[in-house]
């Protein structure tokens, strides 16, 4: 569309790009994520996640309505340089609820920049992970929504491994409840592009409470 | 025969500003700003800190209401401001209840924020926008409960739409943002990452330098509870929050924290 590229060039710096996102959203790229629960431990622990139908349920709730949703609303503004990367990093501090839900970002977002940097030659400065992810990929050709709901995938991906390791769960039930969760990840990831970071919705106090518990947990085997 | 099928209905509207500073080795009054239903008032406390008491004579909320409320606590100035009542938010026939708070604390400066409970009936549709703006050094405390419909009047509510958005700045950028949203979906699939089983929710946010060292005092103060309840402490900030479906036990163990935390007691109107 007047761009003088030919479509089959665009398909191909696209597909390009995609392997550059699987790639930082692969559990291989060095961020860490396999020892943060967001709280699910905890969760699990106290009894609130029993079973695949209960996980199932506290993870749609997750990502419709808690951190999944902010955390996509945050990649697209950073992506879209809508917003600045310094106040989003703030913004996405800010919206922690409590200091290990702001362990797990501030670090991955950390290891995340560390690796991208080292990868690019790249100077950006540690920011939150949706912030860091979203400043990244603006050097990507992908729409934020696509980027979003791939990152979404990641999140809940790795959740469903924390469950699988945790409680008595097969991997082929864990990956049922992946798979019953990609149409929400799909409607999110859409509706993330076009919500203003300041239109923020959180609806997710008891998730919320339980990362604080989690603190005090005489066990652990998860950092968060 | 169906000409004016309803009658314009009146609506509420309220502003109240407090304005305190510190002259002569005490905090002492500046301005008083008030309108509509918004009244603020003065008590006469026997403690160092006033204490400022606003009042929505209105008796409650409906949708179309607006009302707003304000303190600006000057350079090393201690302020407390609390509500007369539980905030009442009725059925909305139509539109939102609209409820602004601005705070401003400065230099050194400290506020404490502690409203009594906002009770929302079935229906009601409330937005709340709570925006704090701290200067350097400034300590702020503040706590938020709501109430889902009288429980002990065997009130279930069904319908909502709330949206109580909490933002403090230090210095204009953000240190503590809980967009708080509940509304019938959430109400209808209550589930443990939700609302669980709670009729009544509190958040305490205090925000100061050296916030953390109060975590382990106001942990031992949960302990024993039957309410679920937890504190975190970081960069400058404690948090906590607690959920239990007996509104009169969570005040308690509210009442009982804010003492802990304050090291005195509540504003006289709370009446705990």
């Amino acid at each position: 569309m007047g761009t003088g590229v030919p479509s089959g060039m665009t398909t191909a710096m696209t597909d390009a790009d995609l392997l550059t996102l699987t790639q930082w959203l692969s559990p291989a790229f060095p961020v860490g994520s396999f020892a943060y629960s967001h709280g699910l431990e905890q969760a699990i622990d106290a009894g609130a996640v029993r079973d695949a139908e209960a996980l199932f349920i506290w993870l749609s709730n997750i990502l419709d309505r808690g951190t999944g949703r902010s955390d996509a609303v945050l990649l697209c503004a950073a992506q879209k340089r809508s917003v600045s990367v310094e106040a989003l990093s703030d913004l996405a501090r800010a919206l922690c609820s409590s200091r290990e839900r702001w362990e797990e970002t501030r670090a991955q977002g950390a290891a995340f920049t560390e690796a991208f940097n080292a990868l690019n030659d790249f100077s950006h400065d540690p920011a939150p992970l949706p912030v860091a992810v979203g400043h990244a990929a603006s050097l990507l050709h992908l729409a934020p929504e696509r980027v979003a709901t791939l990152y979404l995938h990641a999140f809940a991906s790795n959740l469903v491994s924390c469950a699988v390791r945790f409680m008595p769960l097969g991997q082929n039930a864990g990956q049922r409840v992946l798979a019953r969760l990609h149409p929400l990840i799909e409607a999110v990831g859409a509706e993330a592009a076009t919500t203003r970071p300041e239109a923020i919705r959180v609806s997710t106090p008891g998730a919320d409470l339980g990362a604080m518990q989690h603190e005090t947990m005489d066990v652990r085997i998860f950092k968060t | 025969m169906f000409d004016d099928p309803r009658p314009q209905m009146q609506r509420t509207r309220g502003q109240a500003l407090v304005a305190m500073s510190r002259r002569g080795g005490a905090t002492r009054l500046d301005r008083l700003v008030q309108s509509g239903s918004a009244k603020a008032f003065l008590p006469r406390v026997h403690a160092d800190v006033p204490e400022i008491v606003f009042l929505n004579t209105a008796g409650g909320l409906t949708g179309g209401d607006k009302l707003s409320f304000g303190v600006n606590v000057g350079d090393g100035a201690r302020v407390v401001a609390a509500t007369q009542t539980a905030e009442r938010v009725y059925r909305a026939a139509e539109g939102v209840a609209e409820v602004d708070v601005c705070l401003t604390v400065g230099k050194g400066a400290e506020l404490h924020w502690l409203p009594q409970e906002t009770i929302a009936f079935e229906g009601a549709a409330l937005a709340r926008e709570t925006t704090v703006d701290l200067d350097r050094d400034a300590r702020f405390l503040m706590v938020e409960t709501l109430v889902l419909g009288r429980a002990a009047m065997g009130e279930r509510v069904n319908t909502l739409s709330l949206t109580d958005r909490r933002t403090v700045r230090r210095e204009g950028r953000p240190v503590f943002v809980e967009p708080l949203a509940i509304d019938t979906v959430a109400l209808a699939a209550r589930n443990p990452a939700t609302l669980g089983d709670a009729q009544a929710l509190t958040t305490l946010a205090f925000i100061a330098p050296g916030a953390e060292d109060a975590l382990g005092p106001v942990r031992a103060a949960l302990e024993g509870s039957p309410v679920n309840a937890a504190a975190s402490a970081w960069d400058g900030k404690l948090t906590l929050r607690a959920m239990s479906p007996d509104a009169h036990g969570l005040r308690r163990l509210v009442a009982h924290v804010l003492t802990q935390l304050r090291g005195g007691p509540l504003p006289r109107v709370w009446q705990v």
